[in-house]
């Protein structure tokens, strides 16, 4: 249920910024990859079992290949894939306070599209010259680490609300894993 | 955990991630949505309709009645440019109105065998029913004369009436003191080959319309006498070219009303097909055409009535 409500904020918030950046051209590439963020975000608070974060970023990511007009699957693959990369790093590192949340976010953003560009290669897909696809991380790292705190942070009011007990509401909202 | 869970969790891992794979290959190689594919978008179009409608909805109330800077400067600069751009219209279109007239004229001048000079139209006074009395026009005492006629190319105009400096007045085949020698066209003949019955076009002088009236319209044409002869509305009223002044064939009017008919003649009332309103550019015939010589066989020119042509 928990998972269920994040992919589905999730969701919404993947529409709201698909409006706003139409309204805001100047914006160019700086897109933020909430998806990414939503996949990281799975995999560092993935509980015992891991498999329900990667169902929950599948099921986003088919969404969001949905609505961005990829080829369905893409983007399922590639959060997929994200959430992993996330889930290993909470086993190693304590992802906490703003800075370290700002370069993790940054981070997750440069190994989603990173992959996403491995997988276009990979199943031959069309794709643009090195330079644009480059500028196109970069803006897109800057523009995730920019919102990923704030995103997490709506996350972790999320998972307080599904918190059973007062010490997993404020661990929860503390965003320290379960 | 136990390992057995761990192992249930991690080959459910590697399935889930083996999915997407598989889908994106399938959706590859098939190239249209999917039946799921289309259901799930069905579903979530309205979701994201609404959501975008809001968002634009704040995105417009805020470019539209917030963020308003530069607007005043932006305004204020769009109604010089529109000023400007209207006037330069005006001008084009002035230029292309006398540039069409002076075709006309172009083609008038080809047309007629007598000796002619073009004229820019330079002033019209007004009735008070804004009905042209008579046209001012831009040649004098040098290069036009007194009882010259003034033609277009839908017709007569008038008569030069009065000649000072370098400047002349026009008056109107509308005008009571106006009088030029006409013939019915007989349908079945060229214009330029006047038949049929004769009149004289005499103007009515009203203060709003150019209407004019032939009276003693002779029912009898070259035929003889008889009911073919009788006019009706709608015949075309052309120059006879008697009197050695407009050239026969000139298309006057139509005539609009039968007035009289007394058994022998006929008093019509004619519509002149020249406005006189929009009349920009005339031409004056200087001599008169010269009479017609079966025998040439080139079409003769009238000589020059000044010695030198000025256009």
């Amino acid at each position: 249920m928990r998972t269920a409500t994040i992919v589905l904020a999730a969701y919404l918030l993947c529409v709201v910024v698909a409006s706003i950046w139409r309204l805001l051209p100047w914006i160019d590439d700086a897109i933020p990859d909430v998806g990414a963020l939503t996949a990281a975000y799975l995999g560092l608070t993935a509980r015992r079992q891991v498999s329900p974060a990667i169902g929950g970023a599948i099921a986003l990511g088919y969404l969001i290949d949905l609505i961005s007009g990829a080829p369905p699957g893409l983007f399922a693959l590639v959060l997929a894939l994200t959430t992993l990369v996330a889930r290993a790093v909470q086993q190693r590192i304590l992802v906490r306070g703003a800075t370290l949340s700002i370069a993790f976010s940054a981070f997750v953003a440069l190994v989603a599209t990173v992959l996403a560009l491995i997988a276009r290669v990979g199943y031959r897909m069309p794709s643009a010259k090195l330079s644009t696809e480059l500028s196109h991380v970069a803006l897109v790292t800057v523009a995730t680490a920019v919102v990923g705190p704030l995103v997490w942070r709506m996350f972790r009011r999320i998972d307080a609300a599904f918190a059973r007990t007062h010490r997993e509401r404020d661990a929860a909202l503390e965003g320290l894993a379960p | 955990m136990t390992l057995r869970r761990r192992l249930v969790d991690w080959s459910l891992t590697g399935f889930l991630i083996l999915l997407p794979a598989l889908v994106l290959r399938a959706s590859l190689s098939r190239g249209t949505p999917s039946a799921l594919d289309e259901a799930l978008l069905r579903i979530t179009a309205p979701l994201e309709t609404g959501v975008s409608w809001i968002i634009e909805g704040i995105g417009g109330t805020w470019s539209r009645y917030v963020a308003l800077v530069d607007i005043e400067a932006e305004n204020r600069e769009l109604r010089d440019d529109n000023e400007r751009l209207r006037r330069d219209l005006a001008a084009m279109t002035r230029k292309a109105y006398d540039v069409a007239a002076l075709e006309d004229l172009a083609v008038v001048k080809k047309r007629t065998p007598a000796d002619t000079l073009g004229a820019r139209v330079i002033g019209a006074p007004l009735s008070p029913q804004f009905r042209v009395l008579r046209l001012k026009i831009d040649r004098g005492e040098r290069e036009v004369a007194t009882d010259m006629p003034v033609i277009t190319s839908e017709g007569p105009v008038g008569r030069v009436d009065r000649v000072y400096g370098n400047y002349a007045d026009v008056v109107l085949i509308s005008d009571p003191g106006s009088r030029i020698d006409v013939v019915i066209r007989d349908p079945a003949q060229p214009a330029a080959q006047a038949s049929g019955v004769r009149g004289l076009l005499v103007g009515l002088g009203r203060p709003d319309s150019y209407a004019c009236k032939i009276e003693w319209l002779e029912r009898q044409g070259r035929q003889g006498p008889g009911p073919d002869s009788k006019v009706k509305i709608g015949d075309e009223v052309v120059t006879s070219g008697l009197g050695a002044s407009f050239p026969a064939g000139l298309v006057v009017g139509k005539i609009s009303k039968i007035i009289g008919d007394d058994g022998m003649f006929q008093s019509v009332e004619v519509r002149p097909t020249v406005d006189v309103s929009r009349v920009r550019a005339v031409m004056v015939l200087l001599a008169p055409p010269p009479p017609p010589d079966p025998d040439a066989k080139l079409r003769r020119r009238s000589e020059p009535a000044f010695g030198t042509r000025p256009l």
